[in-house]
């Protein structure tokens, strides 16, 4: 995979890379992908399935209920007045 | 050995064999009726839970997954999170950013990975169940390496409910253990529906009954590549299969060899997508500078906690999800996945199970894994990541030693839902085979 590549398909994942890494996964990508050429020789299907089995849509009755307490779920995350902290937007 | 006394010497065999990242400080068993282990993909409340990696250092999960619950609803201690490659990313257990478990028969060596740590618990203490994930083959490849029973049941046989997640369509949640029955025994406490998991909501009843494998397929695909050692002890192993009245027969799966790059897209296109939740806020690290702007703020928390394979994986299942490339990649995996899963219907319409080795070669040794690139490592899966990649159930049982007293494994793998003929083969194979223990001393 050639160098701008890496460094567009990084940016896209919120992965910032140094020198060294952006040569090495280069390479590494760059071979990986060759071996996945594999792919364009194989046989396709009709079926493309998201799962390996036949799964079902399961729904539960349309009731409000409260599984976890959200004073649990907030004691580990850093919190302002109850509000979870993150970065400013702009 | 007693509970207590396991519990007792926990911290000892501990620093030796470096299994457990979180364990229990706890010494008395209580009214446990047994212990268990479980890897550190699995959330519970009692235990840091980090999957490896460093940008989950400090979570504590406020819930256990469904199969801890389950487990200690049938009486069973949690004693210690095991040790793994970063959110499963790897074949020997060394890509982590924690500690790297060691292989009981060999402190120089790898356990195998991605469930190492599960593998080498299992290995290490007696009467031990110990939970693993797999999702191209981190139960049976470590079973194979630390000579233990393993088995990875049907995709959605296992609540993965409180799994933290590496590829959603593949991920499955199994037991090791040292002891045949053991794979009956808990996988029969841990399956079953649960509404948490939809994916588990369609299986078939799993019933207690014994099922016999009477004729095996082995795959010529499955053969190639072998080292010296692992070729002669599965030939040996064929012979004492049919000593016990199964036939074999060498049969052809022309899929097999697509198997490893459709499972490599898939498994990088759910993980890219899965790992997008982790940006320094919520749980694990939250120790990012809040005066950056969003963008800097994530990568940089990313940047810094993610370990090289994480990053590999995420450039490269990215990369295959992206316009113009999808197409090639992602979509055609699925339909590959469709033809290995057809390919193994076929074999399986004639034959109770299809076999091969495990692992190519035993345990190596750390010095030799740092020699090897990212696809070196990759391919050595070859030969556990077609049914992960079908989600057909298959089981790890040790079927010979190197002549360094290296364990060697071979690998059952039985139709959607038939977990049964593998219980019953690991039950009657557990009479046939001798079985050594690692000498543990700490």
């Amino acid at each position: 995979m050639d160098r701008e590549t890496v460094e567009r398909v990084a940016r896209t994942a919120h992965i910032r890379l140094t020198e060294d890494e952006i040569a090495r996964y280069s390479s590494d990508l760059a071979e990986i992908l060759t071996y996945f050429e594999l792919l364009d020789e194989a046989p396709g299907n009709d079926r493309r399935g998201i799962n390996p089995i036949e799964v079902a849509d399961v729904l539960r009755d349309d009731e409000p209920r409260m599984e976890m307490d959200p004073d649990v779920l907030l004691r580990d995350m850093e919190t302002y007045e109850r509000y979870v902290r993150g970065p400013r937007l702009s | 050995m007693s509970m207590r006394s396991t519990l007792e010497t926990l911290e000892r065999v501990n620093s030796k064999y470096l299994m457990f990242h979180a364990k229990t400080s706890d010494t008395d068993p209580g009214d446990a009726r047994f212990l268990f282990s479980a890897k550190d993909n699995l959330t519970s409340k009692d235990m840091e839970t980090c999957a490896g990696s460093r940008i989950l250092e400090g979570y504590f999960p406020p819930f256990d997954a469904t199969v801890i619950a389950r487990m200690r609803e049938a009486g069973g201690k949690l004693i210690g999170k095991t040790n793994m490659d970063e959110f499963g990313f790897g074949t020997f257990s060394t890509n982590s950013g924690l500690e790297v478990p060691r292989n009981p028969f060999d402190l120089e060596r790898a356990c195998g990975g991605s469930s190492g740590g599960s593998a080498c618990a299992a290995a290490v203490f007696e009467d031990h169940p110990s939970l693993g994930v797999s999702t191209g083959g981190s139960i049976c490849c470590p079973a194979s390496f630390c000579g233990v029973y393993g088995i990875a049941p049907t995709y959605g046989r296992v609540s993965r409910y409180g799994l933290i997640d590496y590829g959603n369509s593949l991920d499955k949640i199994g037991v090791l253990s040292s002891k045949a029955g053991d794979l009956r025994r808990y996988i029969n406490i841990i399956a079953g529906r649960d509404e948490k998991d939809p994916t588990s909501c369609v299986q078939p009843e799993l019933k207690d009954e014994r099922t016999p494998v009477r004729s095996v397929a082995v795959p010529k695909e499955g053969v190639e590549g072998l080292s010296k050692n692992v070729e002669a002890a599965f030939t040996n192993a064929l012979d004492e299969l049919r000593r016990m009245g199964i036939e074999v027969e060498t049969v052809d799966m022309p899929s097999l060899k697509y198997a490893m790059p459709a499972y490599y897209v898939l498994a990088t296109s759910e993980a890219s997508t899965n790992l997008a939740r982790y940006v320094g806020m919520r749980y694990g690290r939250q120790d990012g500078d809040l005066s950056l702007k969003f963008d800097d703020y994530f990568s940089d928390v990313r940047s810094r906690y993610f370990g090289d394979e994480a990053k590999r994986r995420i450039l490269l299942g990215t990369f295959t999800r992206m316009v113009g490339y999808s197409d090639r990649y992602y979509s055609k995996a699925r339909q590959v996945r469709e033809v290995v899963i057809d390919d193994y219907k076929r074999v399986l319409r004639d034959h109770d199970a299809v076999l091969a080795p495990t692992m190519p070669f035993t345990a190596p040794r750390f010095d030799d894994i740092s020699k090897m690139s990212a696809l070196d490592s990759y391919k050595a899966d070859y030969l556990t990541v077609p049914a992960n990649l079908a989600g057909v159930p298959h089981l790890n049982v040790p079927c010979g030693y190197d002549g360094d007293g290296m364990p060697i494994g071979m690998q059952f793998v039985a139709d959607h839902w038939n977990e049964n003929a593998l219980f019953t083969m690991a039950e009657d194979w557990e009479k046939e085979f001798d079985l050594r223990r690692p000498e543990v001393s700490a």
